[in-house]
């Protein structure tokens, strides 16, 4: 697992127009094929985070590194090495499945499209309801779509915003399967932010505690447990925040 | 990627998405179908198809020849001529010889030869008169009366051409029958530029520029709707932000965009032509215009290429306000106000003809793109060709360049995240 790295992220710092200070100064490293969650309550700056790395937000201060590419300085390059998957991120009700998957094939361009289409569908297990209408599927066909569309160019690094969020027992484990199975198949690394400890401790090999714009502890899972003396991660997440001095 | 290529990929899931969304073309094209000819009809059709009832009373009945003059003239050949000519016209006619015919409510106009007409008319020393009733508020009924006055404007100089020849033979003048009757006359002609006197086909073309021109505000509303729904939309329906990660740039996003919705008004533009040419397909029926002399095919290609420019340049200027609003109902707002604009320079342009306005009101319209969408209309159809093509090059121009500052203006954060 101990691959190169491959995301170094320094000193990042977000404030918005209205001077919400949402990231304050973080800093942390992911590499090749490795797992990276993180967690956090609503409004601890993980969306914020994540789409400063995806490029769609420019970050007032810090540094993003991605794959020796300045992502700040060069976002049209870092595009095409990452996978985004937006917390809020919905189909076009109007487009089948197949005709998602071919829109982000020729828009990213790649050089093989039948193949990703095809890689592709494989990915989202939509079988046969490919080719209905996506405004027809439910909440957990719509997010594993999504995660194909994202996945399925073999990008080397997958940001996924909350991929769990809003679907129920059966859809998660899908979706929870599909990230594991994209990691071990291609050995590319996956950042993900979640608020659901059971999540993090199924798919992450290492992950950070963020809480008001800060990250106040990093590590494995098992880490975790042991440093705070906690029997889940939940336990030692609260325990994390008291000893940090927050709320 | 390059340009062409991103945008050839964008446009196909716009195209596809617009193609499936069929109300909103079923809306932009039925509208224009089916307003622009009822206005058409509701304006002269109807008023015209309103019936009016005619009463022919011929209390003289009578047929009275002068010896001297050698000349006949006879009632019924006013009551003949007068009933054949309204009955052409689409006027229902009656004939009786009681006044009592007057009473009844539903005559709108009567027209009385009263005893003793033959005689007078075909005298020396006497004239002969008639009378015309008209209801009072009845428009159609003013046309027929003055039908009327012209029919027996005529009978009665072909009458007066009779007795002044009979004259001149007995007298055994050297002399014309106009000048003696019309030693003076003076006669306004209606002219187009080069002079020629202006036909009926001439006015009913002009009508039609007219209403290409209001037309243009059918086009303009739902592309600026559509941009809005396609850039606001794709926020609130939450599509947009993993678009915007892509490769591709917000300017090609919103380039496909444009060129959409630029797509979807010339498809609105074409339905207004159908529409309008349905409608002056019955005109020329009505009006016994050929329909060739009416429909210029340059005018409507002008016209389509007019539409496209000033579709362009309105969501353009709009384009800057619709990226910077928090939601649909906020940046409908605010492109409204652009497409009022519009409306009212199209709406004008329906009753002024700008080209004739003098120059110092003239110029300083010209900094507003609709002046020249108007101007390329008016100046073909008035016979300005060459001006109408300057106009037709400043439009595009201006258009194009909008549409660059503009795309300056739009950025990726902007795009996403709504404002407070
Ligand atoms: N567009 C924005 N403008 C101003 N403040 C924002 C905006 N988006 C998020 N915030 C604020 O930034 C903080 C972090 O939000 P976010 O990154 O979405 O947190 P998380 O994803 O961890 O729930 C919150 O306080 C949130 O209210
Ligand atoms: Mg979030």
């Amino acid at each position: 697992m101990a691959g190169r790295l491959m995301l170094v992220v320094k000193d990042l710092h977000k404030i918005y127009d209205d001077g919400t200070h949402a990231v304050k100064g973080l800093s942390f490293s992911l590499k090749q094929g490795e797992i990276y969650g993180l967690i956090g309550p609503n409004g601890a700056g993980k969306s914020t985070t994540l789409r400063m790395i995806a490029t769609l937000l420019k970050p007032t201060k810090g540094m993003i590194n991605l794959n020796g590419i300045d992502v700040v300085k060069e976002p049209f390059k870092a595009r095409r090495m990452i996978g985004y998957l937006p917390e809020e991120a919905e189909v076009y009700t109007r487009l089948t499945g197949r005709e998602h998957l071919l829109f982000y094939a020729k828009l990213y361009g790649v050089e093989n499209i039948e193949n990703t289409v095809k890689y592709g569908a494989e990915i989202s297990g939509l079988g046969d309801k490919l080719d209905r209408k996506a405004g027809e599927y439910s909440k957990g066909m719509k997010r594993r779509l999504l995660l194909a569309l994202v996945l399925m160019r073999s990008p080397q690094l997958a940001i996924l915003d909350e991929p769990t969020s809003g679907l129920d027992v059966y859809a998660s484990v899908r979706v929870r399967r599909i990230i594991k199975e994209y990691v071990a198949r291609t050995e590319h690394s996956v950042i993900l932010s979640s608020h659901n400890m059971l999540e993090v401790e199924y798919l992450c090999d290492r992950v950070s505690f963020i809480i008001n714009g800060k990250i106040i502890t990093t590590g494995s899972p098992s880490e975790l447990k042991a440093r705070y003396n906690a029997l889940n991660l939940e336990e030692a997440f609260v325990k994390a925040v008291e000893e940090h001095g927050e709320t | 990627m390059s340009f062409t290529s991103d945008l050839r990929v964008l446009l196909w899931k716009e195209l596809l998405d617009l193609y499936r969304d069929r109300r909103t073309l079923f809306t932009s094209i039925l509208l224009p179908l089916i307003s622009l000819p009822l206005i058409g009809f509701m304006g002269i059709a109807l008023v015209e198809q309103q019936p009016v009832l005619v009463a022919v009373v011929d209390l003289d009945d009578s047929t009275v020849r002068n010896e001297l003059l050698n000349i006949t003239v006879s009632s019924r050949w006013l009551v003949g001529n007068t009933t054949k000519i309204l009955e052409k016209l689409g006027y229902n006619v009656t004939i009786s010889h009681s006044i009592n015919v007057v009473k009844n409510p539903d005559i709108d106009v009567a027209l009385i030869i009263p005893r003793g007409f033959s005689r007078n008319a075909s005298s020396l020393n006497c004239t002969a008169r008639v009378k015309v009733l008209r209801r009072a508020g009845v428009q159609a009924a003013i046309r027929a009366e003055s039908t009327i006055y012209s029919i027996i404007n005529v009978f009665s100089r072909n009458i007066s051409d009779a007795k002044l020849n009979a004259v001149i033979q007995l007298l055994g003048l050297n002399a014309t029958i106009p000048a003696l009757r019309n030693p003076v006359t003076a006669r306004t002609e209606v002219v187009g530029i080069s002079g020629q006197p202006v036909s009926r086909a001439v006015v009913l073309r002009n009508a039609f520029a007219r209403i290409l021109v209001l037309a243009f505000s059918f086009v303009v509303t739902p592309a600026a709707s559509y941009v809005i729904d396609g850039i606001i939309g794709e926020r609130e329906r939450k599509t947009i932000e993993l678009l915007l990660a892509s490769p591709t740039t917000p300017q090609r996003i919103i380039y496909a965009k444009l060129v959409a919705a630029t797509l979807l008004g010339l498809i609105t533009a074409l339905a207004d032509i159908i529409g309008l040419v349905v409608y002056m397909v019955s005109v020329s029926i009505v009006s016994g215009v050929p329909f060739g002399v009416i429909i210029d095919p340059l005018l409507l290609v002008l016209h389509s290429l007019t539409a496209f420019f000033t579709i362009l340049s309105t969501i353009s200027i709009a384009l800057p306000f619709i990226t910077r609003t928090r939601g649909i109902r906020s940046a409908s707002n605010i492109v409204s106000l652009v497409t009022i604009v519009a409306l009212v320079f199209f709406f004008t342009g329906f009753f002024v003809d700008y080209i004739r306005l003098p120059n110092e009101i003239l110029v300083p319209l010209y900094l507003i793109p609709f002046t020249h969408s108007i101007l390329v209309i008016q100046g073909y159809v008035l016979g300005y060709i060459s001006r109408a093509l300057i106009h037709l090059a400043v439009l595009s121009i201006a258009s194009v360049a909008l549409l660059v500052i503009a795309s300056k203006t739009i950025d990726t954060e902007k795009l996403l995240i709504a404002p407070l």
